[in-house]
């Protein structure tokens, strides 16, 4: 079956043809640089700029795939959660085009979506398996019994891992989005240098914590001075990222002593980081558990491991979806306290409500 | 190409439109015969609520890609302003005023005789516009959600509004958005892109450089 498939929660505007398992074409736009400026994302921003890329992305992920309106069978559309403003205009727009063709909708959830770009071509996972998913805005473990969905072991009680790489590169002077630079800074730095705690490691439960963390780096920071904190980035952008790295790891080691687990896959940007891959790498070699890593691609947000999701799930036939509707999370729908009470904006937004 | 087969969609409003919008556009599409008599589709760019301008505009391109339909794009204020002006013979000039919230409106004005504007969208303080009206050489005919909101304001400068605030001529009506798009013909300039006369505000935080930072 072939399937248009659209994801706009966050800051990545995406297109993706699909023809059953097999990705025809996969189109990000990403919109980082006109976040740069702030920091992490601003909804408003985002839904300015969403606007002006979904009818190109989805002709370009068409023109890319050689695939023509006539020929596609079904419109699939991360329908949250999300950034609200952000996820209409995917909404929207998927609605808009699936209508006059009378063509199914299919809504997904935007983690199971995570999940099932395992599912993807070249050699697709079969569930059962354990996914760790991983971003700037989610942290979660997640049991995949079957294709349809996954059971949510344990989840951040706090900021994601990916919004924790972000503030810490805030703090260490370095650039949006925080995880990359991050990384390439502590490639020459000790991660034993500074000792920062690896939370909940006591914890007996699977939900993460990164807000901890981050307090430990920014009295680091204090400690050492502006000058300091120069000087010694390297080591502390280590210190911090090993911090990160053990609790994910720490977290999905006890997941795996819990369950029948023989097959572990990665989700979610923080997926690319290098020292996690190792880590879980060498934990999954160890307990003889075979590891499922995506493409890079496929693990960011896009819109292929939405038309994967959508392969299994309940498609709305027309005019059912006429008035469907997006869904925020559950913290980021509203603004928070000292945001404006209109609400048009979050500035808190770079706490990158969701990815 | 018929005129009563052009599609207008105006947002105005609560986000909810898009629980609404899509259905209301079936309709009247099916009311029309199908999409084969549409010959444009005419989309409302604001100013207005910016998540329900963005319905708009992705639906009507949405629609657009599916149905290769040209697709145009209105100013809200013109269709309040065309509204006013198509209902007074007189010849008096059309204020279009749009509650922007944030004790705030959107406003553009009309000529009564040629309907050319005479001032570009713009948004301001009610106290402003008010200021600016007082400098006309004669008051015009007002009409829209700000024009309500202010209506004492305005009326005390001599402003005429229509009295019942259930009047039509009030709300952006489609119709006027498809008879401005049909007018005009689809732009050629490209799609069709939102009127928001607002930057968001962290922008405007940032550029001031008190942009909250977390913790
Ligand atoms: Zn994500």
């Amino acid at each position: 079956m072939l399937i248009l498939a659209i994801e706009t929660s966050c800051d990545d505007t995406c297109a993706a043809v699909l023809d059953g398992p097999r990705v025809l074409a996969n189109v990000i736009s990403s919109q980082a640089a006109a976040h740069e400026g702030f920091g992490g994302v601003v909804p408003e921003v985002a839904s300015r700029h969403h606007l002006e890329l979904a009818a190109p992305v989805v002709e370009a992920a068409l023109a890319e795939a050689c695939v023509s309106l006539d020929e596609v069978e079904a419109v699939a559309v991360t329908a949250g959660p999300g950034l609200i403003g952000a996820l209409l205009v995917g909404v929207s727009t998927a609605k808009a085009i699936a209508a006059p063709r009378r063509l199914p909708l299919v809504p997904v959830d935007h983690l199971q979506g995570h999940v099932a770009a395992n599912f993807l071509e070249p050699e697709p996972l079969e569930p059962p398996f354990l996914c760790l998913v991983a971003s700037g805005g989610h942290t979660l473990l997640a049991a995949v019994r079957d294709h349809r969905g996954h059971e949510v072991l344990g989840q951040t009680l706090d900021d994601a891992a990916g919004e924790g790489f972000d503030k810490a590169a805030r703090m260490l002077g370095l650039g949006y989005p925080g995880g990359p630079a991050l990384e390439r800074l502590a490639a020459s730095g000790d991660p034993e240098a500074f000792g920062l705690p690896v939370a909940m490691s006591r914890d007996p439960g699977l939900d993460f914590s990164f807000s901890g963390l981050k307090t430990a780096l920014v009295y680091r920071c204090r400690e050492l001075g502006e000058e300091g904190v120069r000087e010694r980035g390297a080591d502390l952008a280590a210190s911090f990222q090993a911090a990160v790295v053990g609790q994910l790891v720490a977290k999905l080691e006890r997941a795996l002593e819990r369950g029948e687990w023989d097959a572990v896959a990665l989700g979610g940007g923080v997926a690319a980081n290098g020292p996690l891959r190792d880590a879980v790498a060498t934990l999954c070699e160890r307990r003889n558990i075979r590891l499922k890593l995506v493409a890079r691609e496929l693990c960011t947000d896009n819109a292929a491991m939405i038309g994967s999701a959508a392969r299994f799930a309940e498609p709305l036939s027309y005019p059912e979806y006429l008035s469907y509707d997006a869904f925020a999370s559950g913290q980021t729908a509203e603004p928070t306290a000292d945001g404006p009470k209109t609400g048009d904006i979050d500035p808190f937004s770079a706490r990158r409500p969701v990815v | 190409m018929l005129h009563e087969s052009l599609l207008g969609l105006s947002v105005e409003g609560k986000p909810r439109h898009a629980t609404v919008l899509l259905e209301g556009v079936e309709r009247a599409v099916a009311a029309a015969g199908g999409w084969d008599e549409v010959g444009l589709i005419a989309v409302g760019l604001g100013p207005g609520s910016f998540t329900g301008v963005r319905i708009g505009i992705a639906t009507a391109r949405g629609l657009a890609a599916s149905t290769g339909l040209p697709v145009a794009g209105v100013c809200t204020l013109d269709a309040i302003g065309r509204a006013l002006r198509e209902g007074d013979g007189g010849g008096t000039d059309c204020l279009a005023v749009l509650d922007a919230r944030r004790g705030e409106v959107f406003a553009a004005l009309y000529s009564g005789a040629t309907a050319e504007r005479l001032w570009a969208p713009l948004v301001s303080s009610p106290a402003d516009l008010v200021e600016r009206v007082a400098e006309l050489p004669r008051p015009p005919r007002a009409a829209g959600s700000g024009a309500l909101r202010f209506r004492q304001e305005l009326t005390r400068r001599g402003v005429e509004i229509p009295p019942d605030d259930a009047d039509p001529l009030h709300r952006v009506a489609a119709r006027h958005i498809c008879a401005l798009a049909a007018a005009e013909k689809a732009e050629e300039a490209g799609p069709p892109a939102p009127i928001y006369l607002r930057p968001p505000d962290a922008v405007r935080w940032h550029e001031r450089d008190t942009f909250p930072t977390a913790e």
